[in-house]
């Protein structure tokens, strides 16, 4: 029941938007923006670059909103657009990934220096805090080295707890293709923890 | 075969995303196969440290940060093309301009007094016989400048030629009845940032509900204002609008089944009392006696609903 009404309250706010009403608009921003900043921010790891995505994103949908038609829920249009913006961002990270300030560990493999600077906040417990902060930066590791779209799908599967099928619908692609890039992703995600477990 | 099928769902049926059928299916066998157990133990231990890792919650400053930067950029920003959106949905576009002629005399008010503010303070600051007007400096004092038009030099001389906008604060005074206060009140229950504002602005406005224009900024204050104060003043302002005003109605019922604030549903609870007996009141009351999260709510109609006559 409280999705259909969200769903009926969305309707009223986006007629109110597509007739330039941008108090409406600004209420739906606020219905979806915690979640759009929480995506952001995971995927991009940086909260500059999770702003710049949820700016570009809300303006985009702005700008767009009088093409809205209705033939998918707002959350599915939203989610789109910030699943592009931030594919595209994990794309040319991936690109830039080159430039990062890299060394070796002790077994060949490579670290991103900057993970490595200490979190000034001070910690309950020092030594749980530091196995956190390892086991953080290890599966942060793991994800990066996913493709774009298999980070994506995990990420909407993981850790928002999206339906396959919606995930689909906002990728533009089929439920089938998600359970296989879900299963693609865990299975190199296994790989890569397999020495954690 | 089977226990390649189950090695390739076994990630599925972690995140519960098989069908029942499959489930059951992928269960039954790994209660009978010892290797496929084990796979289906280690995803689940893989599930389980994946699972330490949250992703973060953004904090309530980054959020605040993010909203006002949206804020800012929407002002300046411009929706699809004008003609697009008449196109397609002229009637709408109608009812979006009823309010014109208030927003335009707002306008042409602040911009006749702007205009009028910078001009005497040129004319009167002009020195005789001075090519250099010393004017801006002192205009700024009580008038904000908020764009440059056109900076000119006469050619041949040291005279500057400076065109520019200024926004200044006005004062106008009158009663509820002169027209302008009211049209200042229309704009100010919807566009002002300031919640006391349109708190006062709604306050006063409730005075005249018989009005439409009013009747329609009360409804749109209870629709859409982000602070309950506002949003239970304009309820307040509606209530005895409730029994004929089918829109009235229905934005009362809106605010009923889809309000944040416990308080303005109680309000819009209360109101409809009187109409209880009408076919929409009486579903929605329906549905809050029978799923309403709220306790308070859900007793409430019931109650409202037991008062009522049967119908078949």
């Amino acid at each position: 029941m409280a999705g259909q009404e969200r769903r009926i309250d969305d309707t009223i706010l986006i007629r109110e938007a597509q007739r330039g009403n941008r108090a409406a608009f600004e209420e739906l921003v606020r219905h979806y923006d915690q979640a759009v900043l929480r995506l952001a921010l995971h995927l991009t790891g940086a909260e500059h670059d999770a702003q710049d995505v949820y700016q570009d994103a809300f303006l985009k949908a702005y700008k767009n909103i009088g093409s809205f038609r209705f033939e998918c829920s707002f959350y599915t249009w939203i989610y789109r657009i910030v699943t592009n913006l931030c594919l595209d961002h994990l794309r040319k990270k991936n690109v830039r990934k080159e430039d990062a300030p890299v060394a070796k560990d002790g077994n060949g493999g490579e670290y991103n220096l900057l993970e490595q600077v200490p979190d000034g906040r001070a910690g309950a417990n020092p030594e749980r805090d530091l196995m956190r902060r390892q086991l953080e930066a290890r599966i942060s590791g793991a994800l990066e080295k996913l493709t774009p779209r298999e980070r994506m799908v995990f990420e909407l599967k993981h850790y928002h707890g999206l339906k396959l099928r919606t995930v689909g619908e906002i990728l533009h692609t089929t439920e089938e293709t998600a359970k296989n890039t879900l299963f693609r992703a865990t299975q190199k995600l296994r790989g890569a923890l397999a020495d954690m477990r | 075969m089977k226990c390649e099928w189950v090695r390739e769902n076994v990630t599925l049926h972690v995140y519960g995303e098989l069908a029942d059928d499959a489930r059951h299916e992928l269960e039954q066998h790994v209660a009978r196969c010892a290797d496929c157990a084990a796979e289906l133990k280690a995803e689940q231990e893989f599930h389980a440290l994946l699972s330490q890792e949250r992703a973060a919650e953004p904090t309530p400053n980054l959020l605040a940060a993010s909203r006002m930067r949206l804020q800012e950029a929407l002002e300046t920003a411009e929706q699809g093309r004008f003609w697009h959106r008449l196109a397609f949905d002229p009637a709408n576009w109608l009812r979006q301009v009823r309010f014109s002629p208030a927003l335009a005399s707002v306008i042409l008010i602040l911009g006749f007094a702007g205009g009028v503010g910078t001009s005497y303070k040129v004319f009167v600051h002009q020195p005789s016989g001075l090519g250099v007007s010393p004017a801006p400096a002192s205009a700024s004092n009580d008038a904000s400048i908020t764009g440059i038009r056109s900076i000119t030099q006469e050619p041949g001389t040291n005279k500057i030629d400076i065109k520019y906008d200024t926004v200044s604060t006005l004062e106008t005074q009158g009663s509820m009845n002169d027209q302008r206060i009211q049209q200042l009140l229309l704009f100010a229950a919807r566009n002002n940032y300031n919640s006391g504002v349109r708190m006062d602005s709604v306050d006063l406005l409730t005075q005249k509900p018989d009005v439409s224009q009013v009747r329609d900024a009360l409804i749109y204050a209870l629709r859409y204002d982000t602070n309950p104060g506002v949003r239970l003043k304009a309820l307040d302002g509606l209530g005895s609008f409730v029994k004929d005003d089918v829109h009235v109605r229905d934005a009362v019922l809106e605010a009923l089944v889809n309000d944040s604030n416990p308080g303005v549903r109680t309000e819009a609870l209360r109101l409809i009392e009187p109409v209880k007996a009408d076919g929409s009141v009486r579903g929605v009351l329906m549905t809050l006696a029978a799923k309403d999260q709220s306790t308070y709510i859900k007793s409430q109609a019931r109650t409202m609903l037991a008062q009522l006559p049967e119908i078949d």
